[in-house]
């Protein structure tokens, strides 16, 4: 899940940093004005993976130690990074963002800051407050994404039903994939976990 | 160089240390719950629909003199209409090529206009189908697109915009979104509008719900 090579991670974060805010800009605005998927089931998890991303290929000890006090086991964070995420699963923040260009870069940037609070955050939480966080946004998304995939009525006025059908699947697989992954990470570092390493000292990409 | 990336939390802090974290973390909740009931109206309204016609039980809208033009090829303004038999219309919004869901909506408009009929409400209460599509519907679409419908002129009218470039006004006004859809479709919110003579937009109901727009506009007749 770490690359080993620092540039090699730092051009990954460049490179989705990129394609996600492109689609909020002419001539990559077209898919996400026309299509609910482009919108909410790839601009929205791109820019929070390119907030992720960018996070872990800045070197955080130092930038980021006076927010330590302010964040442990990362509560703050994760809390932040909650309620910026259930704010634009609104539909009617959506729409906003299609219709406002103001709104739009509010997103982008607010999306980006929570991907960077998640990654800054989640691994310093206990594996209980992840899980407590892990299984109250999950599910959440799934049910949302199951919601827009079964309504009968349109929920954003930007998008057409057949458009909301879609990316209702797609926010549904998101959520499932990310709960996946979490478990994977977490089982995979409990069965590599030396009893005596202490758990804050554990270094990266060395594995 | 003890970075995070892999699980790894922070070893126990004392109770103390906790203290900036949690009013941090409070202050996070506080912000964010009351920044998402302030987005939904106090957790009552989820999308834009919803957030517009909570905007028009609040205060009534005033609606811009828009230029129409009816299946005769009458122009008249919209201001001039509603004031000249100052009778409260209930509004739609069309485009007359529609053949899906407009074909259900058709039907709730026919039993709304019979129901006025029956109920003698003419006097009072008038319909108004505005078209959102000018560039395709003109006169005669129009005048086929009445007879179709079967439109008892004297309670409910088709018309469109005289002028093209009021179609964002018109949208704009109204809190229509109109989304293209595959075949040459439009998507759009559908809703019944109903304007009071001195073209103020006071409510805006179901388009399946015919019942309670007549209600609302005999009461804003009253």
């Amino acid at each position: 899940m770490s690359l080993p090579d620092r540039t090699l991670r730092g051009a990954l974060a460049l490179t989705v940093l990129v394609m996600s805010v492109a689609l909020s800009l002419p001539p990559g605005r077209l898919l996400i004005e026309q299509s609910m998927v482009w919108h909410m089931a790839v601009q929205v998890p791109l820019l929070m993976a390119a907030g992720w991303l960018s996070m872990g290929a800045m070197s955080q000890a130092a930038a980021w130690r006076w927010t330590a006090d302010w964040n442990r086991y990362g509560l703050t964070g994760l809390l932040a990074a909650q309620v910026i995420f259930a704010y634009w699963m609104l539909p009617s923040a959506i729409d906003r963002a299609v219709v406002s260009p103001l709104a739009d870069a509010l997103k982008v940037t607010t999306l980006l800051a929570c991907g960077a609070l998640l990654q800054n955050s989640v691994w310093r939480a206990p594996v209980v407050l992840q899980l407590f966080i892990v299984g109250s946004a999950v599910p959440m998304t799934v049910w949302l994404g199951v919601y827009f995939a079964t309504a009968d009525r349109r929920l954003c006025n930007a998008y057409t039903l057949a458009s909301q059908t879609a990316a209702g699947v797609g926010i549904a697989v998101w959520g499932v994939a990310v709960a996946t992954a979490w478990v994977v990470v977490v089982l995979r570092h409990a069965t590599q976990r030396a009893p005596e390493v202490p758990p804050a000292r554990s270094r990266v990409g060395v594995d | 160089m003890a970075k995070s990336l892999l699980p790894g939390p922070e070893p126990s802090v004392s109770e103390t240390g906790l203290l900036k974290t949690f009013s941090a973390s409070l202050l996070v909740l506080l912000f964010g719950l009351g920044g998402l009931l302030y987005a939904t109206e106090g957790g009552q309204a989820y999308t834009t629909e919803t957030l517009r016609r909570a905007a028009v039980d609040r205060e009534a809208q005033p609606i811009p003199d828009l230029r129409l033009v009816d299946d005769a090829g009458r122009r008249s303004g919209l201001h001039a209409l509603l004031a000249g038999d100052g009778r409260v219309r209930i509004v739609d919004f069309v485009y007359t090529r529609c053949q899906t869901v407009c074909t259900s909506l058709a039907a709730v408009s026919q039993r709304l206009q019979a129901d006025i009929l029956a109920q003698g409400l003419q006097r009072r209460v008038a319909m108004l189908s505005i078209s959102f599509d000018p560039a395709a519907d003109d006169a005669p679409a129009l005048k086929a697109y009445a007879d179709r419908l079967r439109m008892d002129r004297s309670v409910w009218q088709a018309m469109s915009l005289a002028e093209p470039t009021d179609r964002r006004r018109l949208l704009d006004a109204f809190g229509i979104m109109v989304v293209p859809a595959p075949l040459g479709e439009f998507e759009h919110n559908a809703a019944l509008h109903v304007i009071d003579a001195s073209g103020r937009l006071v409510r805006i109901v179901d388009a399946d719900a015919p019942g309670e727009a007549l209600a609302a506009a005999l009461a804003v007749g009253r």
